[in-house]
């Protein structure tokens, strides 16, 4: 009885979201299928889309963007979060802080900062927005990374691979890597729907990107441009099915470790 | 040796591995890549922000700047900012913490692992995409205003609008309360079963786990989570400027059309200390976030 009564006060407001999420966007899809004005459904306003030259060229830059926001954020976040759990204890402290500042900051102001001062090797790329992204997407990339190897026992792990000879380079790629799988794709998951859907950095620093592409289509075609809101939400998500498909095999044997 | 004369050997010899021998051995090198990233691509424009705040178009130090936040239309687009910020983290907080319990009450591990990449999601939308989701559900013509009226409830008849405060607060909870669920979730897998089974062999009614155990731990996680959501709604951008028309004034709004240039030039620095004001305020909602972090993580399990 007691069980009952709890799973039912849980389903009722999953329910509830459920309809408050889905809402919005069954309006949405039902809203791109009207064929004009007219009472009618067909695929009209997402045959436009392809249509429009813009689409693929500016769906390109965002996946190039992204991809360097992902690399960067593999090289940069994998070494130092590893570090903190190796030997770096003591800085732990301090680095929590520090990224917890890109959530605090405003990324507006951010944006701001961006315009007057980067450093000339990207400044005035559009490959400067995959390193804020970087930057913006920390507190959750580090933050994943941390979790996952707060779960394992990395010193263990790495002591026994060097005593039987593995380089740091085989101990990185081949030990460490592995075991924490599921946090690297967790943190990566972050970054990749940062960088499909920011808005603010790319719009203030000028950059045509797919979201912006999208806020500047929608004064022409109101219907195309719901079509094209509902294709990106569903694109993103297609995107992170994949990866959690991808992520399941390390998750299996992780737990059979256990 | 005193430290005079390591300086003039130093000086001579000019090896910084002397004049920082302590410095040099004890500097935590394998975290310098990311300081030096950190510090190029986050306090690099930051402190530019800050530099030019000060500045007037001439390069010159002035505070005219600053003065102007505290005056109209500038000090009203802040408190309208703040106010925006405080009722959206109370409008998306309750039912993030609601959803979180529930999620975790219910527990299987597709679903969780469902919720969260669907937060992950939902969590970044906004701008245009997001309000045309909300128009096509709860527009004049959308298809949820059309449901409510055929069962006799005309929303916009009682006032409703989307291009409205209200309006505003009820598409950001979009993304706010996913954000909620993200940030709040750990906190709660971090209650131990074993409280609450020692709550109730002691004698305890789950009212009195929640009163004595449960919301004790908890607060300092929900007041947290709670001042992160205000930072995001305050700062939020994109949804702002699909959702108003002109109506609302709001200080991210305001930045972002001075930096389009779409005033005139003799205001071209007063984006920097609009930035500026919106940082000081961020920073100051998370002096609390941060004491109670530290008495927050206590209970997690890290």
């Amino acid at each position: 009885m007691m069980n009952f009564r709890k799973n039912l006060d849980a389903n009722i407001a999953l329910a509830i979201a459920a309809i408050f999420l889905f809402l919005p966007l069954i309006a949405a899809t039902e809203f791109s299928l009207r064929d004009g004005g007219t009472e009618k459904h067909s695929l009209i306003s997402y045959r436009w889309i392809l249509d429009q030259s813009g689409f693929s060229e500016n769906l390109g830059i965002t996946m190039r963007v992204m991809a360097l926001a992902v690399i960067l954020t593999l090289v940069l976040m994998v070494p130092t979060v590893t570090w903190l759990h190796l030997g770096g204890e003591k800085y732990k402290r301090l680095i929590d802080v520090l990224t917890m500042l890109p959530l605090i900051i405003p990324v507006v102001a951010l944006a701001t900062g961006a315009q007057l001062a980067l450093p000339g090797f990207v400044h005035g790329t559009v490959y400067e927005l995959s390193f804020l992204y970087v930057v913006v997407s920390m507190p959750y990339t580090y933050r994943a990374l941390d979790i996952g190897m707060s779960a394992r026992p990395l010193a263990t792990l790495v002591a026994a691979a060097r005593n039987l000879g593995a380089s740091w380079i085989n101990v990185m790629l081949r030990v460490i890597v592995p075991s924490i799988l599921p946090s690297i794709f967790a943190a990566l998951f972050m970054t990749i729907t940062l960088s499909l859907g920011e808005f603010t950095l790319a719009q203030l620093l000028h950059w045509n990107t797919f979201p912006t592409w999208i806020t500047n289509i929608s004064q022409q075609n109101i219907l195309g441009a719901t079509a094209l809101a509902v294709g990106s939400l569903f694109f993103a998500w297609v995107l992170l099915y994949i990866f959690t498909f991808l992520d399941r095999q390390p998750t299996q044997s992780a737990v059979n470790e256990e | 040796m005193t430290t005079t004369t390591v300086l003039q050997d130093v000086a001579k010899v000019g090896s910084p591995r002397k004049r920082g021998a302590n410095l040099w051995s004890t500097f935590p090198w394998p975290l310098l890549p990311f300081f030096l990233f950190l510090a190029l691509f986050f306090f690099l424009p930051i402190g530019a922000v800050f530099i030019n705040s000060f500045k007037n178009n001439d390069g010159a130090f002035t505070f005219e700047n600053i003065q102007a936040l505290f005056h109209d239309p500038y000090r009203m687009a802040f408190l309208n900012s703040i106010k925006l910020g405080f009722y959206s983290a109370l409008t998306a907080s309750i039912p993030g913490v609601l959803l979180a319990l529930a999620i975790e009450k219910k527990g299987g591990k597709n679903l969780k692992k469902f919720i969260a990449s669907v937060s992950g999601v939902l969590a970044n939308t906004g701008g245009v995409p997001l309000a045309f989701m909300f128009l096509a559900a709860f527009g004049p013509s959308g298809l949820a205003t059309n449901l409510f009226k055929s069962l006799g409830l005309d929303l916009y008849s009682l006032g409703f609008t989307l291009f409205s405060f209200n309006g505003l607060l009820i598409v950001y909870s979009y993304f706010q309360i996913p954000i909620m669920i993200i940030v709040f979730t750990p906190a709660l897998t971090a209650l131990r079963r074993e409280w609450r089974d020692a709550s109730s062999n002691l004698g305890s009614t789950p009212l009195g786990y929640w009163r004595h155990v449960g919301l004790p731990i908890l607060a300092p996680s929900f007041i947290a989570s709670f001042l992160l959501l205000f930072a995001s709604a305050f700062s939020a951008f994109g949804t702002a400027r699909a959702m108003t028309v002109g109506n609302i004034a709001l200080v991210p709004l305001q930045i972002g059309s001075l930096l389009d240039g779409n005033v005139t030039i003799d205001k071209a620095n007063l984006g920097y200390s609009l930035a500026l004001g919106m940082i000081v305020i961020s920073l100051l909602a998370m002096i609390p976030y941060i004491l109670l972090q530290k008495r927050a993580s206590r209970w997690q399990v890290r």
